[in-house]
């Protein structure tokens, strides 16, 4: 993973301080802008990378358990089936590509519980459902606090994610992309979503 | 559906996204008097009131245009602009046609609706920096639903290759954090269209790239373009929002 160099990282922090200052005129024409990205209270670094690389890293083991165990228990039939395949064989992808990136400052994996969710067709999907958007908005809410070299190699992995998480949308008939722009989430916001499937013990 | 999707890890890898608008033809479709059609569409360019999630785009706009955008800022959001004008107009002109049915018309109508959110947030942080709208002519492919749909794959698998190119080099981070995220929207995009052409949305693990050179070479192979925008400084736009 490469890093930016002193000079680009100078400039960048320069730009962060410059769009912070901006930032307090945010209702300017007396539009109040909401959703606005929360940008990172210090500027990216290497270390800052390794830290949410590990957060990925951390929905990855779970992403990857999930459709495991959902095609090792082979309850899953038609379009559902393939998904959980093909997605399944992405996020081992991803999770290889992380621990490999991470190396020694790779976390453990958690310990997991899916309940029913790999074999019931409808708690499966309300489980894929909540994994895949909220990685989407997780990797995206941490775009801005990546150094270049990591946002380059997040940003190929995030897409992947949301069309995950449209194909299983359009799979149960909700619509895929409804919205301008995807939510982001901060750290603490994408593990409490992570909590909240109830598949970390 | 399900008949459909049984064959479909295997067909991914043909598609392309070179392949897919190189297989386009031109030469052999109906040249539509675009003009025409695309003159009364200019409500329809201004209807994104309905689309959620734009307060986010607004944020483009939180660097002062004019002010403190960088140069280089302010090329990459005019080669979005560019690459929003093209999905917008192409998925505007389809529902005009009225020639797409059920879940693809639906598709295009809510894509269309975003792209035009997209065009309209752009064009509102670039101010006069902002490059005019190009002429397209679609030779035909928004009146064929296979067509439609081809291309449809072909445009947002570009959109997401070109906007994932670009994000690591924007200078301000409130940019970085919109186009980050229309990047992902554009990949549900894909996806859908994907979906709806009868191949595996997601083909493979890792979403490659496309620097701007190969983008513009892709889109000038189509032939979709007939005029190119300059800024709005240097002349007056055909159509503007």
């Amino acid at each position: 993973m490469h890093r930016t160099s002193s000079d680009t990282r100078h400039s960048r922090s320069e730009l962060l301080r410059r769009a912070v200052l901006a930032g307090g005129a945010l209702t300017a024409g007396g539009v109040v802008v909401g959703g606005l990205p929360r940008l990172a209270s210090s500027a990216p670094s290497p270390a800052q990378d390794i830290r949410i690389l590990n957060l990925a890293l951390l929905l990855e083991y779970v992403e990857a358990a999930f459709y495991a165990e959902a095609r090792e228990k082979g309850a899953l039939r038609g379009e559902l089936r393939e998904f959980a395949e093909v997605v399944g064989g992405h996020e081992q992808e991803h999770l290889a590509f992380l621990k490999k990136t991470l190396g020694a400052n790779a976390r453990m994996a958690p310990k997991i519980d899916f309940g029913k969710a790999t074999t019931d067709p409808d708690a499966f999907v309300e489980g894929a459902l909540a994994l895949e958007d909220t990685g989407v908005a997780a990797y995206n809410g941490q775009a801005t606090n990546l150094t270049a070299g990591a946002l380059t190699a997040a940003a190929r992995i995030v897409s992947v994610e949301a069309r995950h998480a449209a194909w299983i949308r359009s799979i149960v008939g909700k619509l895929p992309a409804a919205d301008a722009t995807d939510p982001s989430m901060t750290e603490a916001e994408a593990l409490a979503a992570l909590r909240k499937t109830g598949f970390l013990r | 559906m399900t008949e459909r999707r049984d064959d479909l890890i295997s067909k991914a890898p043909s598609v392309e996204l070179d392949l897919t608008l190189g297989a386009l033809d031109p030469a052999g479709a109906i040249c539509e008097a675009y003009e025409n059609v695309y003159r009364d569409s200019r409500a329809g360019f201004l209807r994104v009131a309905a689309v959620g999630g734009t307060a986010l785009l607004g944020a483009l706009a939180v660097v002062p245009s004019g002010g403190s955008q960088s140069a280089n800022d302010v090329d990459i959001l005019n080669y979005a602009l560019t690459l929003e004008y093209l999905q917008a107009s192409f998925y505007t002109e389809a529902e005009r046609i009225r020639a797409l049915r059920g879940k693809s018309r639906q598709a295009a109508e809510v894509v269309g609706a975003v792209e035009r959110a997209h065009v309209q947030a752009l064009r509102s942080a670039l101010g006069s920096a902002a490059v005019a709208r190009p002429t397209f002519n679609f030779r035909g492919v928004t009146e064929d639903q296979k067509r439609f749909l081809k291309t449809a794959v072909a445009f947002e698998d570009l959109a997401v290759a070109a906007y994932k190119a670009q994000a690591p080099r924007i200078d301000a981070k409130p940019i970085l954090a919109v186009a980050i995220s229309i990047h992902s929207v554009e990949a549900r995009h894909a996806a859908w269209m994907r979906r709806l052409f009868g191949i595996v949305p997601a083909a493979e693990a890792f979403d490659d790239p496309l620097s701007r050179p190969e983008a513009a070479r892709i889109v000038a192979s189509t032939g979709f373009i007939t005029s190119s925008g300059k800024t709005e400084r240097a002349g007056s736009p055909r159509f503007t929002g």
